[in-house]
């Protein structure tokens, strides 16, 4: 417990939006050196992006199902387009229906972490503060990642002269 | 003209009429070619500038979320790629020529965690790359008309300032010489028959 709240206490705060004050390097190496191995190896687990092993855990639960009502929402998105119909979202907000590529993941990036902060409430100095500490650290990340620039870049260098021909 | 030996004969002189008679009638049909040749390289000129501002378009409608493909958490790359371009044979203003058909994609289907920008990304990536592919079979399309068009002021040159001057002076010559050999052999024949009418009186 005194390792979680130290840990937990040296840790920068987050803010949605913000560029991300701490990699993910040295938040783990951190966690490593203040966590438990089974601690650390159930941190490991987690990901903001692929479904946990939930194995009856009740953060883990959670985290899962987080994961599972966005990509039910995704995969309704996707099948409306294919349908040209109006997707019917249950859980993500209806602006992400409009809004263009890059603002609907700022919006879905947004509502995890609004849902982390649900899952956080009543959680303070426990594995899992630190674990959506560590999603949310990802969200931050991949949120830093979206830059013009670059992607414009990976744009152009997809979009070459092809090279094969067939007659 | 110079160099060449000119046969002063009248099959030669013949020759040359039917050479001059073949490029009169040559000559309009090699510059008819090359107007065609020249408005078809215009249009297709014009055609890639279309293209192009589409592109451009294209790419002005993406710049508010071009940023997204920078996602650290998906490589687009893996995505799409081109397998081939599909063309087919046609015949532009007499030039065979390879004209674009389409476009064989080789495209990653997206998982249930894959983002949703991807099927975008994707979809424009996929616009892209078609229209560049047909710009490049428009430019090759170019190249070989221009290639053609070369061939066709050759000779159109050719005709212009050598065979049909050349034939005329060789007609003109050919002409002046039979003329002159014509007056020689009248005049030799008088000259022969007053010799023998004045062998006759003495």
């Amino acid at each position: 417990m005194s390792n979680l709240v130290y840990l937990m206490s040296s840790l920068p705060s987050l803010s949605f939006g913000q560029v991300p004050p701490i990699t993910m390097d040295e938040f783990t190496h951190d966690a490593k050196n203040q966590l438990s191995a089974r601690h650390f190896k159930k941190l490991e687990a987690v990901d903001a992006y692929q479904m946990p092993d939930a194995g009856g855990k009740h953060a883990l639960q959670r985290f899962s199902r987080l994961i599972n009502k966005m990509q039910e929402d995704i995969s309704e998105i996707r099948t409306a387009r294919v349908h040209k119909r109006t997707p019917g979202l249950a859980h993500l907000p209806r602006t992400v229906i409009t809004a263009n590529p890059l603002e609907r993941e700022k919006l879905i990036m947004r509502w995890q972490w609004e849902e982390l902060d649900t899952i956080q409430a009543g959680e303070m100095f426990t594995l899992t503060d630190v674990m959506v500490y560590k999603l949310r650290l990802q969200i931050l990340n991949r949120m830093n990642s979206f830059d013009a620039e670059k992607g414009s870049q990976v744009l152009a260098s997809v979009v070459n002269p092809p090279k094969k021909k067939e007659e | 003209m110079a160099g060449v030996k000119i046969k002063y004969t009248k099959t030669e002189r013949a020759r040359q009429k039917k050479i001059l008679k073949v490029s009169m009638r040559m000559l309009p049909l090699f510059e008819a070619m090359e107007k065609s040749l020249m408005s078809t390289i215009n249009t297709i000129a014009e055609r890639i500038e279309e293209i192009r501002q589409v592109i451009e378009q294209n790419n002005q409608a993406a710049r508010p979320w071009v940023a997204v493909m920078s996602d650290s958490k998906v490589d687009i790359k893996s995505f799409i790629s081109v397998n081939k371009v599909i063309t087919k044979h046609v015949d532009v203003a007499g030039v065979r020529v390879n004209q674009y058909d389409s476009v064989d994609f080789n495209v990653e289907p997206v998982q249930y965690d894959t983002p949703l920008w991807v099927d975008e990304a994707i979809d424009l990536m996929k616009e892209q790359l078609q229209l560049m592919a047909e710009i490049d079979c428009l430019q090759e399309q170019i190249l070989l008309l221009e290639e053609e068009l070369l061939d066709v002021r050759a000779r159109i040159k050719l005709f212009e300032n050598r065979r049909i001057p050349n034939a005329k002076t060789a007609i003109r010559k050919i002409g002046q010489k039979l003329q002159d050999d014509e007056r020689l052999t009248i005049a030799t024949a008088k000259v022969v028959k007053t010799s023998q009418k004045e062998g006759v009186m003495v």
